[in-house]
């Protein structure tokens, strides 16, 4: 399972202070998307900006606050001096940043979230009552945004105006939050009585109609992951 | 012979309502027979058979006294969904009873609950499908589909469990008149053949002819009149214009005018895309094309997408609204004033929703399937009503599969068929041609029929 | 756990835990390009919006585990959508959640006032600090620089998530759609409220 080896790569990585290990794993995991993966490569960079910019927050923030301030000093200006191991620091946390959010990403992007919760439900004997409470949430995601406008819609037909003002328009939003939120209540419990009218009692089920099933290249997938993880960890070893 | 249901001294009310809707209510339905409850609108039949299926009163924190026996078991003693295989339920709003995306989804979902072997559940879903004659929407999306063909997908759902008693709650409420017809000699040949209990839920007992062994008054109903045909109040002036009005993957171009109280009846099969025209009209779909004038009343064929307050009173009187009072009392709403619009029943919510319209004062006003789920009296009134407010000059576009109010309301009629508009006809022309009923699948009105029969 | 509850409070936990995903998300990336500007400290802030749906779910819920479990379906949300922190932030999750939990079960599960959630806000941002403390590298930052994170975080717990949360719920309280549920009943019969 995809998931528990993506979890598994972020506790090691969490442990490991030094710049070499998030890139050297950082570099590995792009190469693994490239090669195995499609993925809009568009949609991944859209994604990705944010982290980089976040990636860049953590670099300089670490540089000036950090608490070790020992070892030589590489730069200064000003009265900030930048050590050694304060960049080493801010290199390895910023470096963690992309590492972590481009396997995460992976899995997102490659994960499609009906056949995860199922795989859930059906490998990792997660309760039916949770796992098809949680897809029918699903199932209103696509429809949030119609209720959105809906509502809109539907006060604009009894006659209520749009306010010009965009911090009008703002506090209007939370008119139709609350209907949003209210929607989403009637939603559940209809969801509730019909999943109850056919006859779902919450118990486990014997059989699936989809069945999900770890494939080959799945398998294939988790060794490779595994194989970056150790080489990535290991490679202070190897580099010196 | 052994009672299936049977109810002994029950009375029930919701936790926050004084008002006892059921009380001291006996009765017992017999294994195999074919029951149904009527009564006016709101008196509680819909109540009435989430009882039976044992979502209530848990799910609502109702207030139960007496004892219901299901299946010869006292129903407290059953789980949540246990019985529910056993007495399967249709429910009244076709927008309420899904909880899976497809229609395959949803079906496969219920076989997986009753704990079907996987190599079976393809065939029995096949099965069902060819049974009910829906194989064509086996992978459709649910959400998608017309109101009448949710409601038929409903009673898929309900027949796939193989049940041994089936709740219908206003089975054909949604359905055009033809697939009606259909609806109810399928529904009496299976009964026959796996000689199911029937409990159904009805306004209008004439469709189903001789089908019920058995009706159950829950409530006396007043006397009314039968409709008559009314004096047409169109003038020369045109009141509203639809040009080339068109959306992306359904409705093929339409154009059409009505004139100043005109009353326009809209009518065509389920899944014609009636609902879709109107909703492209209020704009509420995108669509190319202009409208004229803009600002419209609209009734949904699903009521609660318009209600914005706490309580019906502040619902009909939103807009601003004169004649509040009269309207409310007129479409039985009174009563309910201080309650909330989402817990009332699905008749109320409807007249809520004709009533908000009406109260505003626009001109032109158009009606998604308002006569579904009313009662005679409510039917009477609404008509009424819609003539009075013609007479003052409203234009009206109204969407029904009740052919016999159609035929005493209609000055014009648009006819609908695989999201093209057939073409806008004098009433009088389409009731006598029978190509044209067919093709739409619509059935003459029983009031001409009658006319008919004392002229010869 | 689960035994005591009605299929309709698990469908309205897990459809909020969706919508508040989903809210989480947006936040999420606001924060994070901010944080690109002002470092962690952003985040802070507005930390309390990622503790919202654990008390809005028990506030209306009111049975235990609704905090725990709604948070974790909200983080797993996020993840499955797309974001930053991966995998991992389920844990986080699990994690504010519990610290929001930890404070109702102290009242076992039996009041519901504005402190209560207030103190659920504050529980939820202690563990989830602890919980960053050790996984996040804080340990690099001065320790005056934490210090002032954390008391950030406290009071955006108690403010957004507590205050907040309880703004929302009765907002939707009012709108009488959350009849039938634990939130509706204490107003009859039971004085203690
Ligand atoms: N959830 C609810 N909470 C409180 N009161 C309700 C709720 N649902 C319905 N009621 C009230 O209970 C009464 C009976 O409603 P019910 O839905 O059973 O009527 P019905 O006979 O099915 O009517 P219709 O023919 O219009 O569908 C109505 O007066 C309604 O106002
Ligand atoms: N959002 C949608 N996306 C794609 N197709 C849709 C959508 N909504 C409806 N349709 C399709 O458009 C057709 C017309 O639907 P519409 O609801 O307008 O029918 P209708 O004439 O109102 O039928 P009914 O009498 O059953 O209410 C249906 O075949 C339906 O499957
Ligand atoms: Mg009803
Ligand atoms: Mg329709």
């Amino acid at each position: 399972m995809k998931f528990v080896v993506i979890t598994l790569c972020m506790f090691t990585m969490a442990f490991f202070f030094d710049p070499w290990t998030p890139l050297v794993f950082w570099v590995s995991v792009l190469l693994l998307q490239i090669l195995f993966s499609q993925i809009d490569w568009k949609k991944w960079l859209l994604f990705m900006l944010p982290f980089f910019i976040m990636a860049f927050g953590y670099f300089w923030t670490t540089l000036v606050f950090a608490k070790e301030t020992t070892g030589p000093i590489i730069w200064s200006f000003g009265f900030v001096h930048v050590t050694e191991i304060q960049l080493d620091h801010a290199l390895s946390l910023s470096l963690r940043v992309l590492a972590f959010s481009s396997l995460s990403l992976l899995f997102a992007l490659t994960t499609n979230p009906v056949t995860f919760i199922l795989s859930l439900m059906q490998q990792l004997k997660l309760s039916p009552k949770i796992a098809y409470g949680i897809l029918v949430g699903f199932q209103f995601l696509p429809v949030i945004k119609d209720e959105f406008i809906q509502i809109q819609q539907a006060q604009r037909l009894r006659g209520v105006v749009q306010k010009k003002n965009a911090i009008q328009r703002l506090f209007a939003t939370r008119l139709v939050l609350i209907p949003l939120l209210a929607g989403a209540v009637r939603k559940a419990e209809r969801s509730a009585f019909a999943m109850e009218a056919r006859g779902f009692t919450g118990e486990r089920r014997s059989s699936y109609f989809h069945v999900i099933s770890v494939g080959k290249v799945d398998a294939l997938l988790i060794v490779l992951f595994l194989f970056v993880l150790v080489f990535s960890c290991t490679n202070t070893f190897w580099l010196g | 012979m052994h009672n299936v249901i049977s109810f002994e001294h029950v009375s029930f009310r919701y936790p926050d309502e004084e008002k006892w809707i059921l009380n001291d209510f006996s009765f017992a339905v017999q294994k195999g027979t074919r029951v149904v409850l009527t009564g006016p609108s709101g008196c509680g039949k819909s109540t009435l058979l989430y009882l039976c299926n044992r979502l209530y009163p848990e799910n609502c924190d109702g207030i139960l006294t007496g004892k219901i026996k299901l299946l010869g078991k006292d129903s407290s003693s059953f789980i949540p969904g246990e019985i529910n295989h056993r007495i399967a339920t249709v429910f009244q709003d076709p927008d309420a009873q899904f909880c899976m995306q497809t229609v395959e989804e949803e079906l496969a979902f219920t076989l997986e609950n009753l704990h079907v072997k996987r190599e079976e559940m393809d065939n029995r879903i096949t099965e069902v499908l060819a049974l009910t004659n829906l194989s064509e929407f086996r992978y459709s999306i649910i959400q998608q589909l017309s109101g009448g063909q949710k409601q038929q997908i409903a009673t898929a759902c309900a027949l796939i469990m193989e049940p041994e008693v089936l709740l219908l709650d206003e089975p054909i409420a949604h359905l055009d008149p033809y697939t009606a017809k259909h609806y109810i000699e399928w529904l009496d040949q299976l009964q026959q053949k796996r000689k199911l209990t029937i409990v159904a839920i009805e306004h209008r007992l004439y469709l189903w002819g001789d089908f019920f062994d058995r009706i159950i008054p829950l409530n006396e109903s007043e006397e009314v009149s039968a409709l008559s045909k009314r004096m047409t109040s169109m003038q020369s002036e045109t009141s509203f214009q639809a040009i080339k009005i068109e959306t992306k993957n359904f409705l093929k171009s339409t154009s059409f005018t009505l004139q100043r109280g005109e009353i326009a009846i809209l009518v065509g099969p389920n899944g014609s895309g009636k609902s879709t025209l109107l909703k492209a009209l209020c704009k509420l779909l995108p669509a190319s094309g202009l409208v004229e004038p803009s600002f419209l009343g609209y009734v949904p064929q699903s009521p609660e997408f318009l209600f914005l307050t706490k309580n019906v009173k502040d619902e009909v009187a939103y807009g601003g609204g004169y004649d509040v009072d009269n309207l409310m009392d007129r479409l039985k709403l009174m009563d309910i004033a201080p309650s909330h619009p989402f817990a009332i029943s699905h008749g109320q919510k409807r007249r809520v929703a004709i009533a908000a319209m009406l109260c505003d004062g626009r001109e032109v006003i158009l009606m998604d399937e308002p006569t579904s789920g009313q009662d005679a009296m409510a039917l009477s009134e609404l008509f009424q009503l819609i003539d009075g407010r013609a007479q003052e000059g409203t234009t009206f576009l109204i969407v029904t599969h009740d052919m016999e109010f159609a035929y005493c309301l209609a000055d014009s009629v648009l006819l609908m068929d695989d999201g093209r508009l057939t073409g806008k006809f004098p009433a009088k022309d389409v009731w006598e041609n029978d190509r044209l009923l067919l093709e739409h699948h619509l059935l003459p009105p029983k009031g001409l029929m009658l006319r008919e029969k004392s002229f010869a | 756990m689960l035994k005591s509850w009605k299929l309709k409070e698990i469908v309205l936990m897990s459809l909020f835990s969706v919508v508040f995903g989903i809210v989480y998300l947006l936040f999420l990336h606001v924060g994070n390009i901010w944080a690109g500007f002002i470092g962690p400290i952003a985040y802070e802030w507005i930390f309390g919006i990622w503790f919202i749906v654990s008390i809005i779910c028990m506030y209306i819920i009111r049975k235990p585990g609704a905090a725990v479990i709604s948070e974790t379906i909200a983080a797993a949300v996020e993840v499955l959508l797309g974001n930053a922190v991966g995998p991992r932030l389920i844990l986080s999750g699990v994690i504010q959640g519990l610290g929001a939990e930890a404070v109702f079960a102290a009242t076992r599960y039996k009041r519901f006032d504005l402190w209560v959630l207030m103190l659920a806000g504050i529980g939820s941002s202690i563990f989830s600090f602890v919980y960053g403390y050790l996984l996040g590298g804080f340990t690099v930052f001065s320790m005056g620089y934490v210090a002032l994170m954390l008391g950030i975080r406290i009071l955006s717990g108690a403010l957004i998530a507590g205050v907040g949360g309880k703004a929302v719920a009765d907002g939707l309280l009012a709108t009488g759609s959350l009849r039938g549920y634990a939130i509706s009943r204490p107003k009859k019969g039971d004085v203690r409220a």
